[in-house]
């Protein structure tokens, strides 16, 4: 391990060669950034993952049939496990998806799920990014270039090769592809994640669109070749968000969509991935109902458990929550990346009043958690190690069958005093290595 | 991949020109360098008539520091090269990361020259990345049509500029071989007829040719419609 350790500034510089980086938004003007890595990886046993495994896919079933159920039969709101109101208010269901099923069934064909572990060793699930997560592609590079740096550290540690990723990629496309070609598209280069769009493409052999390359022509998708030529398209990963997908079926000024593109899909004529209108299943609101989906859709109990979480929404739970403020992390549902994260215990006595004027005035928007202490991981800052907070970032892929990926982001904050490790507030990250025995 | 868009056709068409543009402005301007040390300050006044940009700069200094460098000068060797990346980094599914990593490593270099006090000697692995990136695309992008167009992108740019520079007739026939070459494997393609025949039998009959002679901008790549 110290032979890899000493090749961290090496494998930094490869993988700026690699433009391996993100974009930022600041003050309206973009910005490229290296993503920092830090070669001390995560390291999962082979009995912890297999753990995390079961329920990762307990979690990912549940959470499909629960899209499924919400755009069909409404079963589970019929039988009052979730309420009405919450599910239609979540800004992430989208009606214009009503009765639509996908090819094969599947909603959630990648799904990231975030989890942390406490410092008594249990993970919790912190929320689920079903719509666009990204991620995958930091730790898969990292580890070729890990692996070239210190061979004698992967001979010696037995660790499960994570490059299938695209391949695990490819046969998730080709599984629900209804004849055609699989295309990534891209919102364009000034998207956050573009290097993750151009980088699958490449290593899946899909092709990268932007939607000026894509029309909807007598209800199917095609792609317009360089002669001219219109080339059928039939599994679209798109990484570009719900609202932008469609501006005929959507916002209407998007102009980063492909016209009828949602009809092609209702019609069945191409594959969606991931299914627009997910977004209902991974609002921060909803994750507070995913352990009672997962009773009610599977009859088990949930084999990973969320933080413990209270529902603004509810008014014997809110007025806990707001006399509890110090000690509670209060979430914006629609946020995400970091933002709209508020611990109580950092806002002086006037922004604790607002947030709770805020909160009692839109209590749909927001939930509140208890603080998980989670561990923390070593980082090399300046040659020596140092503690910080670090999350992980699985990946659950569904094709054939549903396989979680054995690696996954693990984000830390640079940051000594917080538990933000989001990349857009200048977190890094590492390898996370599954151990094979 | 073999399936592109125009839109990226476009790309590797203008990543052939201003990688070229870049290679051969600054090959050019590190074989003036050391003449311009010694003249009275009027060199870069006859390239800034040569490439057709406006003389924005105020001294010999200020032109090597502002033309090399700057991000602001649209003409800038910088720029031309951020304008390469830029029509790269569309297009790494199609020349491949390897590739693309040689651009970004001269874009890289240039960024690291242009501290104080500039670094003119490290300039020579701009040069040799830029090498290794044709190298790149050769071994690594598996599209002969694309390979095509890149080239024939990178080849038009030299021969304009080489007729810029007041290169002789040897080198532009040279040249227009490696052009011709490209073109005639892009069957599906045609240059504009007039503006192109033209310059091809100046270019046959030898010596010298003036640049507002020949607008070689005006021979675009495109498909027969």
């Amino acid at each position: 391990m110290q032979s890899l350790v000493e090749h961290t500034d090496g494998i930094n510089k490869l993988l700026a060669r690699y433009g391996v980086k993100f974009g930022i938004y600041k003050n309206q003007v973009f910005h490229e950034q290296l993503f920092p890595f830090d070669a001390l990886p995560r390291v999962i046993e082979a009995q912890e993952f297999a753990f995390l495994e079961k329920g990762l896919i307990q979690r990912v079933t549940a959470l499909n049939l629960f899209l499924k159920d919400i755009y069909t039969e409404k079963k589970i709101i019929a039988q009052k496990v979730i309420p009405e109101e919450f599910v239609f208010s979540s800004k992430g269901f989208l009606p214009q998806c009503e009765g639509i099923v996908p090819p094969k069934n599947i909603y959630a064909h990648i799904s990231g799920i975030d989890l942390v572990q406490a410092k008594d060793k249990s993970w919790y699930i912190l929320e689920d990014n079903l719509r666009i997560p990204s991620g995958a592609s930091y730790p898969l590079i990292a580890r070729k270039l890990c692996r070239l740096a210190s061979p004698e550290t992967f001979t010696r540690n037995k660790v499960v090769d994570n490059r299938n990723y695209p391949q695990l990629l490819k046969e998730l496309m080709e599984n629900v592809n209804t004849g055609g070609l699989n295309v990534i598209l891209t919102p364009g280069r000034y998207n956050a994640a573009f290097f993750e769009h151009a980088y699958f493409a490449e290593t899946t052999g899909s092709v990268l669109a932007m939607s000026s390359d894509l029309f909807v022509e007598n209800n199917q998708l095609y792609y317009r070749d360089n002669g001219g030529k219109a080339q059928r398209v039939g599994a679209l990963y798109r990484r570009i968000s719900d609202e932008y997908l469609d501006p005929m079926n959507f916002l209407p000024e998007s102009l980063i969509g492909i016209p009828n593109v949602l009809t092609a899909y209702r019609s069945g004529n191409v594959a969606l991935i991931n299914a627009p209108g997910n977004g209902v299943a991974d609002d921060k609101g909803i994750y507070y109902f995913v352990p009672k989906m997962i009773k009610y859709y599977l009859n088990e109990e949930p084999i990973l458990q969320n933080a413990p979480t209270y529902l603004m929404y509810d008014e014997k739970e809110r007025l806990m929550a707001l006399s509890r403020m110090d000690e509670l992390v209060f979430k914006d549902v629609s946020e995400a990346g970091g933002y709209g994260v508020v611990f109580g215990r950092d806002l002086d006595k006037g922004g604790k009043e607002k947030l709770a004027n805020l909160i009692t005035r839109e209590p749909r928007r927001f939930v509140a958690q208890e603080i998980i202490d989670f561990i923390d991981l070593p980082i090399l800052e300046n040659g020596k190690q140092v503690l910080r907070k670090a999350d992980l970032r699985a990946f659950v892929l569904d094709g054939k069958e549903i396989k979680v990926w054995p690696s996954g982001l693990t984000r830390f904050s640079r940051n000594p005093d917080s538990f933000v490790v989001n990349s857009s507030q200048g977190g890094g990250f590492k390898d996370t290595w599954v151990l094979s025995r | 991949m073999g399936i592109i868009s125009l839109e990226k056709q476009d790309h590797l068409y203008w990543l052939g020109r201003y990688s070229e543009r870049v290679y051969t402005t600054l090959k050019t301007f590190l074989l003036g360098y050391d003449q311009m040390l010694d003249d009275e300050g009027t060199t870069y006044g006859d390239v800034c008539r040569r490439l057709d940009i406006p003389n924005i700069y105020t001294s010999q200094e200020n032109f090597i520091k502002i033309y090399l460098f700057s991000d602001r000068d649209a003409n800038s060797v910088y720029s031309n090269l951020k304008r390469a990346y830029d029509n790269a980094v569309v297009l790494r599914d199609e020349i491949s990361s390897p590739s693309l990593c040689y651009i970004q490593m001269a874009l890289d270099i240039m960024e690291a020259c242009s501290g104080e006090p500039l670094n003119l000697l490290e300039l020579q692995r701009v040069l040799d990345t830029l090498l290794a990136f044709w190298g790149s695309v050769d071994d690594n992008v598996l599209s002969e049509e694309s390979r095509n167009i890149m080239k024939s992108g990178r080849y038009l740019e030299r021969l304009d500029l080489f007729i810029r520079f007041g290169y002789p007739a040897a080198s532009l026939a040279r040249e227009l071989g490696k052009f011709e070459n490209r073109i005639r494997r892009l069957q599906e393609f045609q240059y504009d007829g007039g503006a192109y025949q033209a310059f091809v039998a100046a270019v046959r009959r030898g010596g010298s040719l003036k640049p507002q002679l020949v607008n070689l901008n005006q021979i675009i790549l495109r498909r027969p419609s």
